[in-house]
């Protein structure tokens, strides 16, 4: 009875309902193909279905990031109509000394929050003191809720050369006023980065280690492993494909954070994302800024390229 | 001469929860000793209590004398097979093998004379270079016995090692394990809930139940003198009839019933009168036609129950009969196939008859 009157509406859609009503009625569409599918007695081929069904998701892909990534990248090649290479001409004489700076820090801080979350995994997953494993585990995640503008206001007030940190330091007598220095330079960013991202790795760590076979980690004690050498020679091993996944996503969102080094170190040298909102913002150059953009993919894909291989070829395995 | 391995009343406690009850147990060098029980009955917990990962509230574990309870695993001179077998799946067969010997700083010659004549051991020649996932079931369990016996320790402890094996091929393995740890002189604690594995590898077997131990002995004492209704009931004998009896010197006088013949059994030390279960096995019970009438005679050195074959099948053998015995029912097995619905008789031979007093 149901699967009549489906039939009969779709017929209508078919033959009457003039083509706009039909895109302006999407969910009632779907809702319509759906049923009739299931009746099984209508035309319309099952992959047309699919692909109706991944036409929404795949019209936001299109339209709020493809077709404005292709324009950034045509926008880094256009100069003044025509195409040339003269943005990343301009871009890499301004800016290769911050672009490698740009580098260095984001790698340097992956190396740190990846010691970081091993250890603060590490000692999740292999801590004898289960209270201290009970408060590790409720305070490591906190830096996770608090956004990076707050990350980098935070660390400015604390590391300033007359900021909190000093002073603690001056007040416990361990150094003197004369030689407080500011570490609202690299060592900033490096800090603020280290503790905002380090959470998020470690979450995914952990939970990681959490599941592996805890036999595994007994037949090594059983043998005489000490625990540094179960994290490193028995956990780490198992986990490496997460700590990698955990890595390079928090890679890529360094790279792209403006806050920070805006807060911490607005002066030369500093990372690319600060100097593509001065040439925006400054200037309205956004053939160099657009440049700065893709020359920050390429240092993102690269790194992506580093994960595929690397999962392809444990796949192939 | 105190055992090489005692466990002197441990008591295990998970939370408010008491897992083992003061338990104690000796095992003698060398000897093959298997933990039976049904799951939950604090088996896993008295191995893992040996092997140090568990630390017993009170009582004491010893290893030739020297009391080894706050020791750590590694430093009381056994291994651990685990019931998942615990390969490390990112190490070869022979870094599996050889990495308790890295850790004890054995120069890299050394491990790998000694991985090769552990391979060698265990027919895994090979697969040396192979990771654990790309080995059958039999062949990984054999790599974490190789894994542990590298390391030549004093006991080897397992854990439901063949618990994870197909039927066949594990009734194989359970006889390589058990040559094995006789050629290597080993001592040997084996945890299983299977019977027959307990009763074909072990010198000797601990039936638990409950964190406390029924009953200590030779598969054959256990199998034909269980100590109480439930030891009797896990070896298998099933079958059980409620009867009434009095003792007379040493002999005991079973009433007869509504369903049973008179009968008298030698009492052999016990101390048996008034209510009882009497348990027997299928294969140990006769069957044959039963008379029009309950005899009144007494019965010599074996009960006799009458009852109706309710259903019958043939698991191969010998012919399964199941028989209504009074609101009871009994599984008795015969060379012959009884009718459905057939009035029988089931003599059980004294020897094959345990009988204990009703709580």
């Amino acid at each position: 009875m149901s699967a009549k009157l489906e039939t009969k509406v779709s017929d209508a859609w078919g033959s009457e309902t003039p083509p706009q009503a039909r895109s302006a009625d999407t969910s009632g569409m779907v809702q319509a193909t759906g049923s009739a599918a299931e009746s099984g007695g209508w035309a319309m081929p099952v992959q047309a279905i699919g692909l109706l069904l991944v036409a929404p998701a795949l019209a936001v892909v299109v339209f709020l990031f493809i077709v404005p990534l292709i324009s950034s990248v045509t926008g880094a090649f256009d100069v003044g109509g025509a195409l040339s290479l003269g943005n990343f001409a301009k871009a890499f004489e301004l800016y290769s000394g911050d672009m490698l700076f740009t580098l260095a820090i984001v790698l340097l801080s992956s190396a740190l929050i990846a010691l970081f979350s091993i250890m603060i995994g590490g000692y999740l997953t292999l801590g004898s003191n289960p209270r201290a494993v009970a408060i590790l585990r409720w305070i490591y995640r906190w830096p996770l809720f608090i956004p990076f503008i707050v990350v980098g206001q935070i660390l400015r007030t604390f590391l300033a050369k007359n900021g909190l940190m000093n002073n603690i330091f001056i007040e416990l007598g361990l150094m003197t006023p004369l030689s407080a220095m500011s570490f609202l330079d690299w060592r900033g960013i490096v800090i603020a980065f280290v503790w905002k991202q380090t959470p998020f790795v470690a979450l995914l760590l952990s939970g990681a280690m959490a599941s592996i076979d805890r036999s595994t980690i007994e037949a090594a004690r059983n043998l005489g492993a000490n625990r540094l050498r179960i994290l490193v020679e028995i956990v780490l091993p198992q986990v490496r494909t997460t700590l990698l996944v955990g890595l390079i996503l928090s890679f890529v969102t360094m790279m792209s954070v403006l806050s920070v080094p805006l807060m911490i170190n607005a002066q030369s040298p500093t990372m690319i994302t600060a100097n593509m909102a001065f040439r925006i913002n400054a200037y309205r150059d956004y053939g160099v800024a657009n440049a700065l953009g893709l020359i920050s993919l390429l240092m993102t894909s690269a790194v992506a390229w580093i994960y595929l291989r690397q999962t392809m070829r444990e796949h192939s395995r | 001469m105190s055992a090489f391995l005692e466990v002197v009343n441990a008591r295990v406690l998970y939370g408010q929860n008491e897992v083992l009850k003061g338990v104690n147990l000796a095992v003698e060098k060398g000897e093959f000793v298997a933990l039976l029980g049904s799951s939950g009955c604090g088996k896993t917990t008295l191995l893992r209590s040996i092997a140090g990962f568990n630390t017993p509230a009170s009582g004491a574990i010893r290893v030739n004398g020297h009391d080894v309870t706050r020791l750590p695993p590694d430093k009381r001179g056994m291994a651990l097979v685990f019931q998942s077998y615990a390969l490390w799946p990112h190490m070869t067969v022979d870094q599996n093998i050889g990495y308790g010997l890295k850790l004890r700083k054995m120069p890299k010659v050394a491990i790998d004379a000694r991985v090769t004549e552990i391979k060698r051991l265990l027919g895994l020649d090979a697969f040396g270079a192979r990771k654990p996932a790309n080995l059958s079931g039999g062949q990984r369990q054999r790599v974490a016995l190789g894994r542990a016996l590298a390391i030549q320790p004093d006991i080897l402890l397992l854990d439901e090692p063949l618990s994870n094996l197909d039927a066949r091929i594990r009734l194989t393995v359970r006889h390589e394990i058990s040559a094995l740890q006789r050629r290597l002189g080993i001592t040997a604690v084996h945890v299983t809930h299977d019977r027959e594995e307990a009763m074909v590898m072990a010198d000797r077997i601990v039936i638990l139940n409950n964190g406390e131990i029924a009953q200590v002995g030779t598969p054959e004492e256990v199998y034909n003198r269980p100590a109480s209704d439930f030891v009797a009931a896990f070896m298998g004998a099933e079958n059980l009839v409620e009867l009434s009896a009095v003792l007379h010197g040493d002999r005991i006088e079973i009433a007869a019933g509504a369903f049973n013949t008179a009968a008298v059994v030698s009492a052999r030390g016990r101390a048996l009168s008034g209510p009882l279960n009497a348990r027997f096995r299928g294969e140990s019970a006769e069957l044959s036609d039963a008379e029009s009438a309950i005899p009144s005679l007494r019965e010599e050195g074996a009960l006799r129950l009458t009852g109706t074959v309710e259903q019958t099948s043939y698991p191969g053998g010998l012919w399964r009969h199941v028989i209504a015995v009074g609101s009871a029912h009994v599984i008795v097995d015969s060379p012959r196939s009884f009718e459905i619905g057939k009035r029988v008789s089931v003599r059980i031979p004294e020897e094959a008859l345990f009988l204990y007093s009703k709580q």
